[in-house]
């Protein structure tokens, strides 16, 4: 039986600072000039649209660490997103919806149920894991969908406070359209710092290892299921600070955001963005939520484009949409011939 | 004692209808190392095809053979493209082009039969009720466990006894072997897939008359057969067999002792199954260097 890991194409191994010829402080003024570009021309409604694209890829990035470098499939992602969603909502109608509480308290729900769906997957591999994440995810979702009194069941949870910051002498209330970009924007640039730290350290090396070669990396010793832990406990704190965020920019958080067709969802973009490029993670979930939001303004048929986009990113561009273009350009050849 | 004699009854159909989606998802799965989720569209337009063709008036048992032609031809088509062209990409790729094909023909299928529950007109031969222990239980169920077990074990004997079912185990075990031999590997895979899809719509066809026909069945029954599939073990007949009676039980009595969570129980039990065994009921042996 074939690995449903490998062959989603090696991961770059070198920091991305080394590929590149822009020195590294000219790269985060272009991003920084870049993302405050919406802040002049878009309205309040499409800030909190590029707050849920950031949210999301946040956590479609948390997906890219088991998927793209440890190779483990996961069909149980939305528990960790939609779980710390959920753990923040509730949490802020007693504790209050001070960001840096909600936060602690998402991040907190990410790792333990990452810490819960290791230990129950811990033995599986490739199908195997796909379908218990699958069944550990069921699971949840069918508990939040009927427990009523806590999670408001089919109808979801509204009516809980505003997302504050509390500086030393003021309170700010993060509830109009650019302070959530921005918390966004936040959360998402330092996500993306922590994975890639993550993805570097000797601890994603040996996460890499596993993927590619797992009885040599136990012959060397490794212990396979810690490092696949470590892997599930990074995601799922990366996750659950993006699940924190998100019942926020628009109030609301329902069972659609456990059920196991938002794991599909995650994997979409990921795959339409490419799998094992972190930034790929956001162009992934900008790409289809965008389809999401302005195609089915013009057609009820928007599922059908988005699986015909998804399809078709499969069929021609397996390693996403920016490696295909780029390979479509001819830029990938003179990244080879350098090297 | 009755209850629980109805109950068992309805959980075996709900067997049966496990096992014969899960059998067509496994045929391909283990004979050609296929994973197809598009598996639960062909069941979802098996129950469309039966539930418009018992409504029609003609000969009620034609709707079994149409929902597998219906099913089939999807299936021949999909095979020649794009199909043939991932066999040999690894499972990640297969998952997620099936996957996205499964979201074109849901969207496609709820644009053409419409958003609302579509219920099978259930043929007069088949109404009614036999009484059991004094309880009644709906003949149709028993129609199903009948019909249903005699397909199982036509395509376990096809595969198990038959040169056919030889043919395409040499396939999967050396290809360019069976090729040597003169024959054409290709037409032979098709041949599995078009079978497997057809029995996908058959179980459709089947099930449409307990559990009507409605956009999102078909990921319903996707997860249960894959669950099924899954937790029975790779490559094994028996194996599928014992977990669909395993999801199939798990499934009714959840849902007779703990309405509530009925699901959640159920879904813990497959759950604890795989913590257990992690490669399935029945695990194939695989050495590991």
């Amino acid at each position: 039986m074939s690995s449903i890991a490998d062959g989603t194409g090696r991961v770059e191994t070198r920091p991305a600072s080394e590929r590149r010829s822009l020195p590294m402080t000219a790269r985060v003024a272009l991003l920084a000039l870049s993302a405050a570009v919406p802040l002049l021309f878009a309205g309040d409604y499409q800030l909190r649209f590029l707050a849920e694209i950031l949210i999301i890829g946040t956590a479609v990035l948390s997906l890219d660490l088991l998927v793209g470098f440890g190779g483990l499939v996961s069909l149980g992602h939305a528990v960790f997103f939609g779980g710390a969603a959920y753990a923040a909502a509730i949490a802020a109608q007693t504790l209050g919806a001070d960001i840096v509480v909600m936060l602690a308290v998402g991040i907190a729900t990410g790792m333990a149920s990452a810490l819960l769906m290791g230990v129950v997957v811990m033995r599986t591999i490739a199908l195997f894991f796909l379908i218990l994440s699958l069944i550990v995810g069921q699971i949840v979702w069918e508990v939040v969908f009927h427990w009523r009194e806590v999670t408001g069941g089919a109808d979801g949870l509204r009516g809980f406070p505003v997302l504050k910051l509390h500086t030393g002498f003021a309170t700010i209330p993060l509830n109009n359209g650019v302070a959530l970009y921005l918390a966004a924007l936040v959360l998402a640039f330092a996500a993306f710092f922590t994975a890639r730290s993550f993805v570097n350290a000797p601890i994603g090396r040996a996460l890499l290892g596993t993927r590619e070669r797992q009885l040599r990396m136990s012959a060397l010793g490794y212990s396979i299921p810690r490092i696949r832990l470590m892997a599930l406990l990074a995601s799922g704190a990366i996750a659950g600070a993006a699940g924190a965020l998100y019942p926020f920019v628009n109030q609301y958080v329902g069972p659609n955001a456990v059920h196991w067709t938002m794991s599909a969802m995650m994997i979409i973009m990921l795959v339409i963005g490419g799998v094992g490029s972190l930034y790929g993670a956001f162009i992934g979930s900008a790409i289809y939520l965008g389809i999401q939001t302005y195609v089915s303004s013009y057609t009820d048929r928007w599922q059908l484009v988005v699986g015909l986009v998804f399809v078709l990113t499969v069929m021609i561009m397996p390693k996403g949409v920016v490696a295909g273009l780029k390979a479509a350009f001819g830029r990938r050849k003179d990244a080879e011939g350098r090297s | 004692m009755g209850l629980y004699a109805v109950q068992s009854l309805n959980a075996l159909s709900f067997s049966t209808l496990l096992l014969l989606t899960g059998l067509g998802l496994s045929v391909v799965l283990n004979l050609m190392n296929f994973v197809n989720l598009t598996h639960g569209s062909f069941f979802l337009l098996g129950a469309y095809v039966g539930v418009y063709w018992l409504a029609s008036g003609a000969p009620w048992w034609l709707a079994f053979p149409v929902a597998f032609v219906a099913a089939g031809l999807a299936g021949f088509l999909l095979e020649r493209f794009p199909f043939r062209q991932f066999y040999a990409r690894t499972h990640l790729m297969q998952v997620l082009l099936t996957y996205g094909l499964s979201v074109i023909f849901a969207d496609l299928m709820r644009w053409g039969f419409g958003a609302q529950i579509l219920s099978a007109e259930i043929p007069e031969a088949l109404r009614g009720v036999v009484f059991i222990m004094d309880m009644p239980f709906p003949i149709y169920r028993l129609f199903i466990i009948g019909f249903g077990a005699a397909l199982a074990f036509a395509l376990w004997f096809v595969i198990d006894r038959t040169i056919w079912g030889a043919v395409v185990r040499a396939c999967v075990t050396d290809r360019g072997f069976v090729e040597t031999l003169g024959l054409d590997t290709r037409r032979i895979f098709t041949a599995v897939l078009v079978i497997s899809a057809g029995l996908g719509g058959i179980s459709g066809a089947l099930g449409a008359g307990i559990l009507s026909a409605y956009p999102g069945l078909d990921e319903e029954v996707l997860i249960l057969a894959l669950i099924v599939v899954v937790a029975g073990g790779l490559g094994t007949f028996r194996g599928t067999v014992l977990s669909a009676l395993l999801l199939g039980f798990a499934m009714t009595f959840s849902k007779v002792w703990v309405p509530e969570f009925s699901n959640v129980v159920a879904l813990a039990v497959m759950a604890a199954l795989l913590v257990a065994l992690p490669e399935g009921l029945v695990a194939r042996k695989v050495r590991q260097v």
